[in-house]
């Protein structure tokens, strides 16, 4: 990750304007290849509009994006996946009366031809989600049962196997673990990690600060639709951060509380990762 | 979860065999319309001596040959989420066009092409205002009602256009193939090519995502607004199709044809347990609703009752059928 090399992501000067709300107020984002980036704020501070932007869903008023220095517009999700950007959404967006593997494949389904008529390889799609989930190690009991019937935290790991098992070259995740018990959340954060050292870029959003120490290089805070502050996360603690996310030192006990969680977990993961 | 607490190593499946019931149950609407048309066609075969003879049976299956086409397209739109309130009109606007069309000299099978793109055409217009202009459904079919049944009754007067019974296009409502009525024939093939499509294509995959989480399917990258779009050109040319039959078999075309027959097509659907709330639909329960609305219809005048039961009984029943979806199966109903 020098700085002679091309950025993954590359995005500048990102507005979008909801009504009389400006959700984003010239943003930006930059991503290296294999970087993994923490983006945190404020709730309502623009982190999953951003995202959605580079992610083709939300389409900004202004601004540019550069994938691997090429410049690009999105104008729908299906380009934006043809450039191997790959979202978990803060609402999941799953379907829930279609079953686990027809949302683990929504959008690309396999196809099978009978007397030249495109068809749904339903075969291919049950055998290939199993493979899928297993690979990444979520337990759901049935390919063919309907996401309605799962629980959060499984509907949670379907969308993020979605997101991760069509080899992604930017992964984001919006508050990926917010329904994950311990264990998962562990395979989400190892998840991150394998991905990235394979030269995935991932973004992280997570009001989870301790993770971010756990598994990101870099931290970006946003405020009211604008960047306000970038730090590498050597250069950062818990409290720091905490405090560029309210915008003033804060002394809340909370913050004091989950800053002393850290120190512990955080020179033994540093350790770990080393 | 299981007693293993690491996500990440391998567990055996935790999933019991999936039992009858089990199935029973998760085809809840199925089931309570199944149940429902077996229980009517009882009624009626021990009460009536004309109801189970092949003569009558086929009958009921070629007058029901435009609600069962049409239900089928609509059984799409339904599952999307929307609702066309057009197709009787169409029916109407169709049926005096192609007997229009007859007298003015234009060959039979063109005569049918054309009504079949008119009607295409008409979907077209609609589904255009209600996927990309964003206006809903009910409200854009609800002025398609108006203004297609309108033009019908200009284009008439209000007059029915008589078929020259010599035409070969009323075999299309008449004819025997191989021992069934042409429009069941025809209607067969359309249910047949309609299930298929709906269960094993990506276009009906992507009719249920867009009914169960729009957004969602938007976000996977499948063009949503044109799945939309073309669910109601499919319910256009379904309905235009059953006015080409219905002009068929009756040898005239009518522009008061079809009043009142986007509701049976309505309760055909929603008995066969497709959910008005979009993202669930069945098109086994969408036959046997229709079935069962005609077999009712046949079945009260084979009594001797007086034909205005026939509304009043299809009413209860369909608060029956789809109370039973709701607390008996829980199917059919949002799931949460
Ligand atoms: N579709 C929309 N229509 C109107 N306003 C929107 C829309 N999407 C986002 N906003 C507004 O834009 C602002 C930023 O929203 P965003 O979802 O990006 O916040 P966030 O940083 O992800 O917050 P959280 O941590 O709560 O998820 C919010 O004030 C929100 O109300
Ligand atoms: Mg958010």
């Amino acid at each position: 990750m020098t700085d002679t090399q091309i950025s993954r992501v590359r995005m500048t000067g990102i507005s979008k304007r909801y009504g009389a709300l400006q959700s984003l107020d010239n943003a930006s984002l930059n991503l290296m290849p294999g970087e993994v980036l923490g983006l945190v704020g404020d709730n309502g501070a623009g982190k999953s509009t951003i995202s959605k932007v580079l992610s083709g869903a939300v389409i900004p008023d202004s601004g540019t994006i550069e994938i691997d220095g090429r410049p690009v517009s999105f104008t729908s999700p299906a380009e934006a996946r043809a450039a191997r950007i790959e979202m978990v959404y803060q609402d999941l967006a799953l379907c829930d009366t279609i079953d686990v593997a027809g949302n683990l494949f929504l959008g690309r389904e396999p196809k099978r031809h009978i007397a030249g008529v495109p068809m749904l390889d339903k075969k291919l799609m049950h055998e290939r989600a199993r493979d899928m989930l297993s690979n990444l190690g979520i337990v759901i009991p049935d390919t063919w049962m309907k996401v309605e019937n799962l629980s959060g935290g499984q509907r949670q790991s379907i969308a993020i196997g979605r997101a991760a098992s069509f080899d992604p070259s930017v992964l984001i995740m919006d508050e990926p673990t917010a329904a994950l018990a311990v264990a998962e959340v562990e395979a989400v954060l190892e998840l991150i990690r394998t991905v990235s050292r394979r030269g995935v870029s991932v973004i992280l959003i997570t009001h989870r600060l301790q993770d971010l120490f756990l598994v990101c290089d870099r931290i970006q805070v946003m405020y009211e639709g604008r960047n306000v502050a970038e730090r590498r996360i050597e250069d950062t603690n818990i409290e720091d951060v905490v405090n560029l996310i309210v915008g003033r030192k804060f002394a809340a006990r909370s913050a004091g509380h989950q800053a002393s969680h850290n120190q512990a977990g955080h020179t033994q993961e540093r350790g770990a990762s080393a | 979860m299981s007693s293993e607490p690491n996500a990440y190593s391998s567990h055996p499946p935790r999933m019991r065999e999936t039992t009858m019931l089990d199935k029973v149950i998760a085809n809840g609407g199925v089931m309570s319309i199944a149940l429902f048309f077996v229980v009517c066609c009882f009624f009626f075969a021990v009460t009536t001596d004309a109801f189970l003879t092949a003569p009558n049976l086929l009958n009921i299956i070629r007058q029901s040959a435009p609600l069962l086409i049409v239900a089928a397209a609509m059984t799409f739109v339904i599952t999307t989420g929307g609702i066309d309130l057009s197709v009787g009109s169409v029916l109407a606007l169709t049926a005096t066009l192609s007997a229009a069309a007859l007298q003015a000299g234009i060959p039979w099978p063109l005569a049918i092409i054309l009504m079949l793109a008119l009607g295409g055409v008409v979907g077209l217009i609609q589904g255009y205002f209600i996927a990309y202009e964003k206006i809903p459904a009910f409200i854009v079919t609800l002025a398609g009602l108006s203004v297609i049944r309108g033009f019908a009754l200009l284009i008439t007067g209000g007059y029915s256009i008589p078929i020259e019974p010599t035409s070969p296009f009323v075999t299309i409502g008449r004819a025997w193939v191989l021992g069934i009525p042409a429009p069941a024939l025809i209607a067969i093939v359309v249910l047949l090519a309609a299930y298929v499509v709906f269960n094993e294509t990506h276009f009906g995959r992507y009719v249920t995502g867009v009914g169960a989480n729009a957004e969602a399917t938007r976000r996977a990258g499948v063009n949503t607004r044109r799945v939309i779009l073309w669910v109601y050109i499919l319910s256009g040319t379904a309905a235009a199709a059953a006015g080409v039959i219905l002009s068929a078999r009756l040898g005239s075309g009518s522009s008061n044809a079809g009043q009142g027959f986007e509701l049976d097509v309505i309760a055909a659907v929603v008995l066969g347990g497709t959910s008005l709330f979009g993202g669930r639909g069945s098109l086994v329960g969408t036959i046997l609703g229709a079935l069962t609305v005609a077999v009712l219809a046949n079945g009260l005048i084979l009594s001797h009752l007086s034909p205005f039961f026939t509304p009043i009984v299809t009413g209860f029943i369909i608060l029956v059928a789809i109370w039973l979806n709701f607390r008996l199966f829980k199917g059919g109903a949002k799931g949460r």
